[in-house]
């Protein structure tokens, strides 16, 4: 009797601990929001966007033959002096109960931006479902919310396009950055390295960009693109920088994986073009009569994969000549980046870091001007050995004889 | 001399007998290696000495082990005697049951704050709508029936889940290493401080937490069939999960960088949630989740075990089951009552308890029963 009492007793305890339903919520329950972003409203309160998941039109797409009747993402916007305000106060709109454990991009309006992160980055961190692995871009131009409802035609939920963008084109071309909320974090904690961001804008037509047709044509009227890195100094962002010293930034972030660099041949512009493999950028911290100095020597080996111009590549001494003709090249990009940011007054490079490292003590003495006073001073010198491996499956180019 | 500790309760008149219950020194290395990481893998431990962090770890191994001689020495005086027995045979019987009464009040607080640690780690982290009653109460209920079961049950146990333990922690180390988030130079500059930042945090915590917690094996090692083995046991353990230790610090901090990991309420999560490998290894969270529900049920058990030994020793009562439901609910209640928040209860365990429990009961007290215990012996009047 006594034995049957017990067992049914542990029974019952198993069946309530082990059913695990304290605070069940049903996947139907839940509205998955992919992408949030932050403006502000006029009158200084946050302005928060959320990109949730349609989840019949992402899914069933596929089965019902690509034509899916809906668009896969809503977008939902709310207002608060706070982010999580807003967050909850969104609940008004939405039928579902907000998921962020698979939020995955944050888009930060420009004008948030320039006055500052730090009133961001908290809640962010804090709360135990959005993850501190979630990307991090800056809505150039355009709002937050604009970035976030024009639809984008391959990767059906626009967050994953961005994400995905910037993952591809960092990887193969450079001049775009991948930060998430950790990495951001980091660098406005650390006195000596300040924070870069890729800049995302949208190209075309707004307001057709977010009805359905924009990706039921070849030509989407709207499409959203990485534009620039967002220099930040302390929290706010001070400056953009475009084109080739944006990739300077890069190099000296040792972010580059693969790139391309033109080079010019004997007078004529543009005319080579050098296939970076691999990469790999040192700095170092020296101090040279009581002051800081930077070295940074960088490293590539690539191929040569296009050539404009008659030239012998399998002559070894013009791939030296060639090697040097790049090396020029990269010297001139990464300068002008350092050039930029030394304007700037912002070390997005993190050479105080280094100098940190090398030299705790003097650190201790100038950390706090180092942006203002020493940064911008700062002697940087920049060598760098470009190797070209291979020249691709031809040793000359073709010439053209009518 | 071994086999006889069963009978002890005849000879020594009104003291309690042991539990016949024999683990081998293997076993004591399973459950001193569990103990030890117990809570410390999941808590900040020693983040103050910021980059040092591991250093300050080493050194609190050394300075633990250097204090565990003193354990070491007095079981080899009292090879079949926990602590609370023979401490009343070295400073007499009246203050020997006070020192006692305090031992066992302190294991049992301590198991009381480690299961207020382990509900609070959920709750901020997996369970922020169940309250901590619910959450402690699963875990003193399980923590209680494996102490009803007795030290040989905990033992195997262990045996058990320090090989999950293991391969857990190889694959997560493996998986961080992969993922490409490790900055050795996030270590750097060593020493940016000097000696004092690290000496500093050595004495405030990581000496006591978790290696000066092996003052409760005194209560177990009674319990080895191999008396001789288990000095080395212990000390294989210590070092075991020092190096550990030190090892995990190292990359929480070459991870997070000294900022974040001295800021973070759990660095090895925020660790274990930076990885992605090939889009596909990520969100490891449950790994943090499954070492923090081992090691924490271990050290629970073990500090509950060892006050509840206690407990029976000192109040004559036979068989130590017979008290595990009392005294479980009075950790259970003590663990949700002893702190109305989370920064309080870090509060008192590191400004405290340290103070007022640590030092005295794991150092000071320890040494002077080793003192007298000496002078007793060399003037011949160890035993009556």
């Amino acid at each position: 009797m006594r034995r049957a009492i017990t067992v049914i007793v542990s029974l019952a305890i198993c069946a309530g601990l082990l059913s695990g339903c304290w605070s069940q919520k049903e996947l139907t329950d839940l509205a998955f929001i992919v992408a949030i972003g932050l403006d502000k409203t006029e009158d200084g309160k946050y302005l928060v966007t959320f990109q949730v998941v349609n989840p019949g039109n992402v899914a069933g797409a596929t089965q019902r033959g690509g034509g899916a009747a809906g668009v896969p993402v809503s977008i939902y916007t709310s207002t608060g002096d706070t982010l999580v305000e807003a967050s909850r106060k969104a609940s008004e709109k939405l039928s579902r109960l907000p998921y962020y454990a698979h939020t995955n991009l944050i888009v930060v309006g420009e004008e948030v931006a320039r006055e500052g992160l730090s009133g961001v980055l908290d809640a962010m961190e804090r709360g135990n479902q959005l993850r501190p692995t979630a990307h991090l871009v800056i809505a150039r131009t355009y709002l937050a919310k604009d970035v976030l409802t024009v639809l984008t035609p391959i990767d059906k939920i626009s967050a994953n396009q961005i994400i995905k963008t910037i993952e591809f084109s960092s990887k193969n071309w450079g001049e775009t950055v991948h930060v998430d909320i950790w990495g951001a974090i980091h660098c406005l904690a650390t006195a000596g390295r300040n924070l870069v961001i890729t800049g995302v804008t949208v190209e075309g037509d707004l307001k057709r960009g977010k009805r359905q047709e924009n990706v039921q044509s070849s030509v989407p009227d709207a499409r959203i693109k990485l534009e620039g890195l967002a220099l930040f100094k302390n929290d706010r962002l001070v400056d953009w920088v475009d084109g080739p010293s944006s990739r300077g930034v890069l190099w000296l972030l040792d972010c580059i994986r693969q790139t391309n660099l033109t080079v010019s041949w004997k007078g004529k512009k543009e005319a080579i073009n050098y296939q970076v493999v691999r990469a790999k950028t040192d700095v170092k911290a020296k101090v040279k009569d009581g002051r800081p100095v930077i070295s940074v020597h960088i490293q590539a080996e690539g191929d040569v994969i296009e050539t404009r111009v008659p030239i012998d590549l399998s002559d070894a001494s013009m791939l030296f000549q060639l090697e040097k003709e790049i090396k020029k090249n990269l010297k001139q990009e990464v300068e002008e980046a350092i050039e930029t940011a030394q304007r700037d007054k912002t070390d997005v490079f993190g050479f105080g870091e280094a100098v940190h490292r090398t030299d705790p003590r003097l650190w201790k003495k100038i950390e706090s001007k180092w942006h203002d006073r020493y940064f911008p001073e700062l002697d940087v010198t920049v060598t760098a050995d470009m190797y070209i491996r291979r020249t691709g499956l031809r040793n000359k180019p073709y010439t053209p004889r009518g | 001399m071994i086999g006889e500790m069963g009978s002890a309760q005849t000879d020594k008149g009104g003291e309690i007998q042991l539990e016949r219950i024999k683990i081998n020194a293997r076993q004591m290395f399973v459950l001193i290696v569990l103990f030890e990481h117990g809570s410390a893998i999941v808590i900040p431990l020693g983040t103050s000495a910021k980059q040092d962090v591991w250093i300050a770890i080493l050194l609190g191994l050394a300075l633990g082990l250097l204090v565990f001689s003193v354990y070491g020495r007095l079981f080899r005086y009292y090879p079949d005697q926990p602590l609370i027995v023979y401490m009343q045979r070295i400073v007499g019987a009246p203050l020997g049951k006070l020192l006692g009464i305090v031992y066992v009040t302190y294991f049992l607080y301590i198991a009381a704050r480690v299961l207020r640690d382990f509900g609070e780690l959920l709750l901020t982290f997996a369970y922020p709508e169940t309250p901590l009653f619910v959450l402690n109460a699963i875990m003193a209920l399980v923590v209680m029936y494996g102490a009803y079961k007795g030290l040989e049950v905990l033992a195997r146990t262990g045996e058990l889940f320090l090989t999950l333990l293991y391969v857990l922690a190889l694959s997560g180390f493996v998986l961080v290493l992969v993922s490409g988030i490790v900055d050795l130079s996030q270590l750097q500059p060593v020493l940016e401080e000097g000696w004092n930042r690290v000496w500093k945090t050595v004495f405030t915590e990581t000496l006591y937490v978790p290696f000066g917690e092996m003052i409760v094996f005194t209560m177990l090692f009674p319990y080895t069939n191999n008396p001789a083995k288990v000095n080395r046991a212990a000390i294989a353990g210590m070092v075991f999960t020092g190096v550990n230790l030190a090892v995990i610090a190292a990359i929480n901090m070459a991870v997070l960088g000294p900022d974040a990991a001295s800021r973070s309420a759990f660095p090895l999560l925020d660790t274990i949630r930076r990885v992605q490998v090939a889009h596909f290894f990520e969100r490891l969270d449950v790994f943090f989740m499954i070492a923090l529900i081992i090691g924490g049920f271990f050290k629970i058990s073990i500090f509950f075990y060892a006050g509840l030994v206690g407990a029976a020793h000192l109040f004559g009562i036979s068989r130590h089951q017979r008290i595990v439901y009392p005294l479980g609910l009075l950790v259970l209640l003590l663990s949700v009552a002893i702190a109305s928040n989370y920064a309080e209860h870090i509060y008192e365990g590191l400004k405290i308890v340290t103070f007022y429990l640590h030092i005295p009961l794991q150092i000071i007290i320890p040494v002077l029963l080793l003192v007298i215990a000496a002078i007793r012996r060399r003037f011949g009047q160890s035993t009556k």
